[in-house]
C-alpha cells in the first residue's frame, strides 16, 4: 500500500467529513430547538448550491451570489416551518419527520421544473489550482470546505453560548416549559432554528458545488449522509456531529482507497452499523442542560 | 329478464370497450416505453426518450406503420430496478402493449428480462453488457451494444495513438460496470496490452480522489473510466486536478456537453479524453463514403430542430429501439384483434430481422441470437474548443 494513498485517503475523509458534519449541523439546530428530524436538510444545500450557480450566471458576482442563495434558502426554511411544521405541531415527531420529507420531495421537483436535470458546478472559489503534497493532492476548493465547516462550528457555539438569543434558542429546547413562562416565543424560535438550519445549508452548497456538482436530486443523499453523521456522533451536541460527520468521512474514503473492492460503500456503513448497535445513543450522548 | 338483458349489454359493452383499448383500439400500435424521468439516471432517461419521441413522431407524420399510428406509453423507471419491473408489469398487463422497452440503464433493463418472459410479450432492453447474452430468453431483445463490440475501439486509440501498453480502469459500481471490468481485461490482454489496476466507484460518488490515488501510484500509462453516472465525468476533472496526465477513455456517458459544460476546461487538458459517441454528434467530420452519414445528418438536424441541441448517444438509442421496433411491426402486420397473437407475431418478426441499419449498428436476429449486431457503429471523439472533435472510427 503506498503512503500516497494512505494521504490521499486521510484528505479525501477529511473532506467529505467537513460536508457531512455541515450537513449534520443544520439538522442538530432544528432538532436541537424544536426535536424534529429535518429530512429536507439536504434540500438547503441543493437549493443553495444550484441559486450560487444561477446568480453567477446572471453576472452577479460570486461573493453576491452565496449571499443571495443564502437569503432565498432561508425563505424557502422559513416556508417548511411556517407552511408544513407550524400547522402540524402537534403531530408526532415521526409525523413531522415524514412531512419534511414530502416538503423535501416538492423542492426537489420544483427544481426540476426550474432548473433541469442537467449537472451544474461552480470553478473553485479561488481559481482550479490544487497543492500537491507528499504524492496527495489536496483540490483548491477543499480548505475552503474545511473553514466552512470551522466557521460554522465556531459560529454555532458563540451564537448558542454567547448570544440572547442562542440562548433562548437552548432554553427551548431544554426546558421549553420554562423558557416560555420567562416569555421566550417557542415558535420564533423554532421558525428562527430552521432558518438557521436552512442559511447553514446554503453555505454549505454554494461551498461543496465546485468539488462535487450539484443538480435537482442531490439533496437527499446529502440528508443521509448527514443523519449517519448525527446519529453516528450523537444529534444533542454539536461536538457529537462534527465527530460523526469526520468519522463518515474517514470510513468512506479509507474504505474506497484502501480495499480492492466493489463494496467500500457497504464496508463503511457495516463499521457504522457496528457502532449504532453497541452505542445507539451515539459516541457522544446528550448532556444535561447542553443545547 | 330486462334486468339480466341489461347487465348482458353492459359486460358486451365492457368486453368490446376492453379489447377496443387492447393495444391501442385498433388504430394505433401501443408500445412501452420504461426510462427515468426522475432519479440518478435521469439524464439518461431523459434523453432516450427525446430521442424515442422524435423517432415516433417522425414515423406517424409519415403515415404510421401499416396505416396505424404508433402510441408510445411512457412510464418514469425512476432509476431503480424494482420501478422497472413494477413498470413493465403495469405496461404489460394493464396497458396491454403489443410490445416495449427499458432505455435507461443495464441493470434496470435486467429487471424486465423475467416480466417479458413470464408474460410472453416481445421486448427491447438497453443492457450494454453481454454478461446477459445467455439469459435474454425467448421474448427479450438486445439490439443495442455489448462490451466485446466497442471496447476495441478505445483501446486501439491507447496503444496505437498514444503508445500505451498498460491500464488502470475506473469501474462504476453497477451491472454495467461489471461487463466493462470483466471484457476489458480480456479484450485488452488479446490486443497485447494489460490491465494492471482496477478501482471501483459508486455512482454517486463525488471524491474518487483515494481511488485516483491508486490509479496514479500503478504506474499505468492509460486509464478507462467505466460508467454510466455523473462521478465518471467527475472522475476526470479530479483526475486531471490531480495531476494524472494519461491519456484517458471513457464510456459513452462522459461525452455528453452535459458534462462538458460542467468540466470544459479540464475536457480540454491535453490529451484531452476521447469518449465513446454516436455518429450524428459528428456527422459533419464522417467521410463521404461512410454509408451512415446521411441518416446521421437527418437524425442530427431533426434532432437539433425539435429540441434545439445536438443528440449524443442515448437520444439515438431511444430513436433506434423505435426504429428497430417499427421495422418488426412493419413485416409483423399483427393482428390487433388477438393480443396474445399479435405479440407472438411480433416477437417472429423481431427474430427474422435481417440488415437492419440504425445509428447505434446494424442488426440481424434469429430465433438464437437475440443480440444481432452485426456491425458496431460506435465513434470515440474529444473536445477541442467547446466542439466535439472525431477522434477515431471503428475502420480506421
Amino acid at each position: 500500500m503506498e503512503a500516497s494513498t494512505v494521504l490521499q485517503s486521510l484528505i479525501s475523509g477529511l473532506t467529505l467529513g467537513c460536508i457531512y458534519a455541515a450537513l449534520g449541523l443544520g439538522l442538530f439546530v432544528v432538532y436541537g430547538v424544536t426535536r424534529v428530524l429535518n429530512l429536507a436538510q439536504g434540500e438547503f444545500v441543493m437549493l443553495g448550491g444550484m441559486l450560487t450557480v444561477s446568480f453567477c450566471s446572471m453576472g452577479v458576482p460570486l461573493l453576491g451570489a452565496i449571499v443571495l442563495a443564502v437569503i432565498v434558502t432561508i425563505i424557502s426554511g422559513a416556508a417548511l416551518y411556517l407552511l408544513v411544521i407550524r400547522p402540524a405541531k402537534n403531530a408526532s415527531g415521526s409525523t413531522l419527520a415524514f412531512l419534511t420529507v414530502g416538503f423535501a420531495y416538492a423542492i426537489e421537483g420544483t427544481t426540476l421544473l426550474v432548473w433541469g436535470w442537467e449537472y451544474h458546478s461552480l470553478t473553485n472559489f479561488l481559481g482550479s489550482s490544487s497543492i500537491h503534497l507528499w504524492g496527495a493532492t489536496i483540490f483548491g476548493q477543499a480548505p475552503w470546505v474545511v473553514g466552512m465547516t470551522v466557521l460554522m462550528v465556531v459560529g454555532l457555539f458563540f451564537f448558542f453560548g454567547r448570544t440572547m438569543v442562542g440562548k433562548a434558542l437552548r432554553a427551548c429546547a431544554d426546558e421549553p416549559l420554562g423558557a416560555r413562562s420567562v416569555g421566550i416565543s417557542i415558535e420564533k424560535m423554532a421558525l428562527l432554528s430552521f432558518m438557521l438550519a436552512a442559511g447553514l445549508g446554503a453555505v454549505a452548497g454554494a461551498t461543496i458545488t465546485p468539488l462535487t456538482m450539484t443538480a435537482y436530486n442531490v439533496g437527499m443523499p446529502l440528508t443521509i449522509k448527514g443523519l449517519l453523521a448525527a446519529f453516528l456522533g450523537g444529534i444533542h451536541r454539536a461536538e457529537g456531529v462534527i465527530l460523526g460527520g469526520l468519522l463518515v468521512g474517514l470510513a468512506e474514503a479509507l474504505s474506497a482507497g484502501l480495499m480492492p473492492t466493489g463494496y467500500h460503500d457497504a464496508i463503511a456503513l457495516g463499521i457504522l452499523l457496528v457502532v449504532f448497535l453497541s452505542r445507539p445513543q451515539g459516541l457522544l450522548p446528550a448532556r444535561s442542560g447542553a443545547g | 329478464m330486462r334486468r339480466l338483458g341489461l347487465v348482458f349489454c353492459c359486460v358486451a359493452l365492457l368486453v368490446v370497450g376492453a379489447a377496443g383499448c387492447a393495444s391501442g383500439g385498433g388504430d394505433t400500435y401501443k408500445v412501452g416505453y420504461l426510462a427515468s424521468q426522475t432519479g440518478p439516471y435521469t439524464a439518461l432517461g431523459l434523453a432516450s426518450t427525446e430521442g424515442a419521441q422524435l423517432a415516433v413522431k417522425q414515423i406517424n407524420d409519415a403515415g404510421g406503420i401499416n396505416g396505424k399510428q404508433i402510441e408510445l406509453v411512457l412510464i418514469d423507471d425512476k432509476g431503480t430496478a424494482t420501478d422497472t419491473a413494477l413498470g413493465a408489469q403495469k405496461l404489460v398487463e394493464v396497458e396491454e402493449v403489443l410490445t416495449l422497452a427499458s432505455a435507461t440503464a443495464t441493470a434496470l433493463s435486467h429487471s424486465v428480462i423475467p416480466v417479458l418472459n413470464d408474460n410472453e410479450t416481445p421486448g427491447v432492453i438497453i443492457s450494454g453488457t453481454g454478461l446477459i447474452m445467455d439469459q435474454l430468453g425467448a421474448w427479450t431483445f438486445k439490439p443495442s451494444s455489448c462490451e466485446f463490440d466497442y471496447i476495441p475501439l478505445p483501446l486501439k486509440y491507447l496503444r496505437d495513438d498514444m503508445g500505451a501498453t498498460t491500464i488502470a480502469t475506473m469501474i462504476e459500481n453497477s451491472g454495467y460496470g461489471e461487463g466493462g471490468e470483466h471484457y476489458l481485461s480480456s479484450i485488452a490482454a488479446e490486443m497485447g496490452m494489460e490491465v494492471i489496476e482496477t478501482q471501483h466507484y459508486d455512482p454517486a460518488a463525488t471524491d474518487m480522489t483515494p481511488q485516483l490515488a491508486n490509479v496514479k501510484a500503478s504506474g499505468a500509462d492509460s486509464m478507462f473510466i467505466w460508467g454510466s453516472g455523473p462521478a465518471g465525468a467527475l472522475a476526470i476533472k479530479q483526475a486531471r486536478e490531480m495531476g494524472i496526465m494519461i491519456p484517458i477513455t471513457t464510456t459513452p456517458a462522459q461525452s455528453s456537453f452535459r458534462y462538458y459544460d460542467a468540466f470544459g476546461e479540464f475536457y480540454e487538458m491535453d490529451p484531452a479524453p476521447a469518449c465513446l459517441d454516436n455518429k450524428p454528434a459528428i456527422w459533419p467530420q464522417l467521410d463521404d463514403s461512410d454509408p451512415d452519414k446521411a441518416m446521421c445528418q437527418k437524425f442530427e438536424e431533426d434532432f437539433n430542430a425539435a429540441n434545439g441541441r445536438i443528440p449524443g448517444i442515448y437520444e439515438a438509442i431511444g430513436a433506434s429501439f423505435v426504429w428497430f421496433i417499427a421495422d418488426g411491426l412493419e413485416r409483423a402486420d399483427p393482428d390487433l384483434g388477438d393480443l396474445s397473437k399479435a405479440r407472438s407475431q411480433l416477437r417472429d418478426a423481431y427474430e427474422e430481422t435481417e440488415d437492419l441499419s440504425v445509428i447505434i449498428g446494424t442488426y440481424t436476429m434469429s430465433p438464437d441470437n437475440h443480440y444481432g449486431r452485426v456491425v458496431p457503429k460506435e465513434v470515440l471523439v474529444s473536445f477541442k474548443d467547446g466542439e466535439k472533435v472525431l477522434v477515431r472510427t471503428h475502420y480506421d
